[in-house]
């Protein structure tokens, strides 16, 4: 009887693919924006500031929401419990970005799933280069098909102006993502 | 010319084993190609892992086969000695260089980079393994000429261990997860076992703290490298200054501070030593001088690079800016035949956590 060819991705692998674990639920949309309290989650990459401040400013200007600004604790991995307990006492809603590199992508979206599952509707934006990596991620999270928002690549490189102009291409979309019936995003409960 | 024969090769083919006696070639090609299709391969062949096999390595180990040596949080995946002794075996590792596994793999993850991001990232960073002590002649380390490979076994396949353990144990796989831009030559490759008989100083792991002669590794995670070659010179201060040009070197730079690792060749290494410069005299040499001005880098479009800090402000045009904040940013280690002077800047990503990890003994 020969021996068997041991396989070597651990004990934990099965039970972590997306396949074996149950979804994590998504927040329930809000009705609207109007007065909401927004928090932005700034991830620190070249340009995520002002990119995500006229995202936010555009959002004040239509809905009358109020902004808080916080600054992602390390790009490249999600937020610490304290600090997504904070988002989540502070939030009606998040945004969250920009993911345009390979762990950031994949922690952008990490924090979405959390703070979903905590109850807050999140727009997480992301460059359209790293959509593999942050789906992966979703799934890896027990949420897989999570809906995100996503922005050409690259973002780093843009002038203040095009960033500007990035933002206002990308705010429908983070509405869409935030809001029930939206007209351009599919709702991802009828998926299920 | 051969003609396709299950009975044996051809009359005329050279013939390495009997075939009554010896491996079945047919049977491990099976076995490889079926690990090829399970997707555990970084794209070379692997050894297909038994249960004979893994005891072998798991009997070098005092550590229980379930014990836990390093997570990745953000893609909840953990390792165990067992998962990790699998893949050092599919590398190719005989057992006996499976301690040094061991300890290559936590000293890796000391590193907040690896622990963070870096395997995921679009830098594609490699790492850097260093080994010192008694264990690279028990092991047959090559610890000569030809130090970034290959050619040796134990150097060879430790590296491709720690890589197989990131794609298989922490599902990191190229394209998904793993989101190198370019990735880097040499990735999974490079471990140095140090010329410690040729260095004229410490040995490395003593900078990590591990002293006494023990036998140790040292890890850090890299972005490529850039040999210096200088045999013009018998000035020691002149050999300084081409290392200091290359290592200031703007395409690299992206943030205000770096870290490069120093490879010396024992001839650069005992030019310095003989002109009376210990290992931090030459740190310090270079940490006073690496870098460049505001104005050098704002004509790259790398102004923000020239900042007093991360979040800090321009520093002006004419400032010189350092980019080494200190000895842990310029590790100095030796490696390499004295046949040429010829050394290598080694690019850290984030930067090196100054310690080495002791090599464990089965007691």
């Amino acid at each position: 009887m020969p021996n068997a060819i041991l396989d070597p991705t651990g004990p934990v692998s099965a039970s972590t693919t997306s396949a074996a674990k149950p979804a994590v639920p998504r927040a329930p949309r809000l009705a609207s924006l109007d007065g909401k309290r927004v928090s932005l989650l700034i991830n620190t990459k070249q340009n995520a500031r002002p990119f995500l401040e006229e995202v936010g400013r555009l959002l004040k200007n239509r809905y009358g929401v109020t902004l808080t600004e916080r600054t992602k604790v390390n790009f490249a991995v999600p937020e610490p419990e304290d600090v997504i307990k904070e988002l989540v006492a502070d939030s009606d809603v998040v945004i969250t970005g920009v993911g345009d590199c390979g762990s950031c992508s994949a922690a952008a979206a990490a924090d979405g799933v959390v703070l979903e599952a905590a109850g807050v509707p999140v727009a997480a934006i992301i460059t359209d280069s790293f959509i593999p990596t942050a789906d992966a991620m979703a799934a890896l999270r027990g949420a897989p098909g999570y809906k995100y928002a996503t922005t050409a690549h690259p973002v780093a490189a843009l002038t203040e102006d095009k960033v500007k102009e990035r933002a206002a291409q990308v705010l429908d979309e983070v509405v869409a993502l935030l809001i029930e019936d939206s007209p351009t995003v599919p709702n991802p409960e009828d998926e299920a | 010319m051969t003609a396709a024969n299950t009975d044996g090769a051809a009359a005329g083919d050279a013939v390495a084993t009997d075939a009554s006696t010896g491996p079945d070639p047919d049977e491990a090609q099976r076995a490889i190609e079926y690990c090829y299709e399970r997707g555990w391969s970084d794209g070379l062949p692997l050894v297909p892992v038994s249960q004979p096999l893994l005891d072998a390595f798991l009997a070098t180990t005092d550590k229980d086969s379930e014990e836990i040596i390093g997570a990745l949080e953000q893609v909840g995946r953990d390792v165990n000695v067992r998962t990790a002794a699998i893949n050092a075996a599919m590398a190719g590792c005989k057992p006996e260089y499976f301690p040094v596994v061991l300890a290559a793999f936590e000293a890796l993850m000391r590193e907040r980079a690896a622990r963070g991001g870096g395997f995921q990232s679009t830098s594609g960073p490699s790492p850097l393994i260093v080994v010192n002590g008694p264990i690279r002649k028990e092991l047959g380390f090559n610890t000569a000429g030809g130090a970034f490979g290959p050619g040796f076994r134990a150097n060879a396949t430790i590296p491709r261990a720690i890589g197989l353990i990131v794609r298989n144990a922490f599902g990191i796989h190229p394209h998904v997860l793993e989101q190198a831009t370019q990735g880097l030559p040499g990735r999974w490759q490079v471990c140095i076992a140090e010329n410690e008989e040729e260095s004229p100083w410490e040995p490395f792991a003593e900078n990590g703290g591990v002293t006494g002669g023990v036998s140790a590794v040292s890890a850090t995670l890299t972005r490529t490298m850039e040999f210096v070659d200088n045999r013009h010179t018998p000035n020691p201060e002149d050999v300084l200054r081409d290392f200091q040009d290359t290592i200031g070197r703007i395409g690299s730079l992206i943030f205000p501070l770096t870290s490069v690792a120093l490879v010396l060749c024992p001839e650069h290494a005992q030019m310095f030593a003989a002109a009376g410069m210990s290992k931090a005299d030459v740190q310090n040499w270079l940490i006073e001088r690496c870098g460049r001005t505001g104005a050098e880098f704002k004509s790259k479009g790398k102004a923000e690079v020239a900042r007093t800090g991360f979040r800090g402000e321009y520093e002006g045009d004419d400032a010189f800016h350092k980019i080494l904040a200190g000895p842990a940013s310029i590790p100095v280690i030796v490696a390499g035949a004295k046949n040429a002077a010829i050394s290598m800047v080694v690019r850290i990503f984030g930067e090196w956590s100054g310690t080495a990890v002791p090599v464990g003994e089965k007691k």
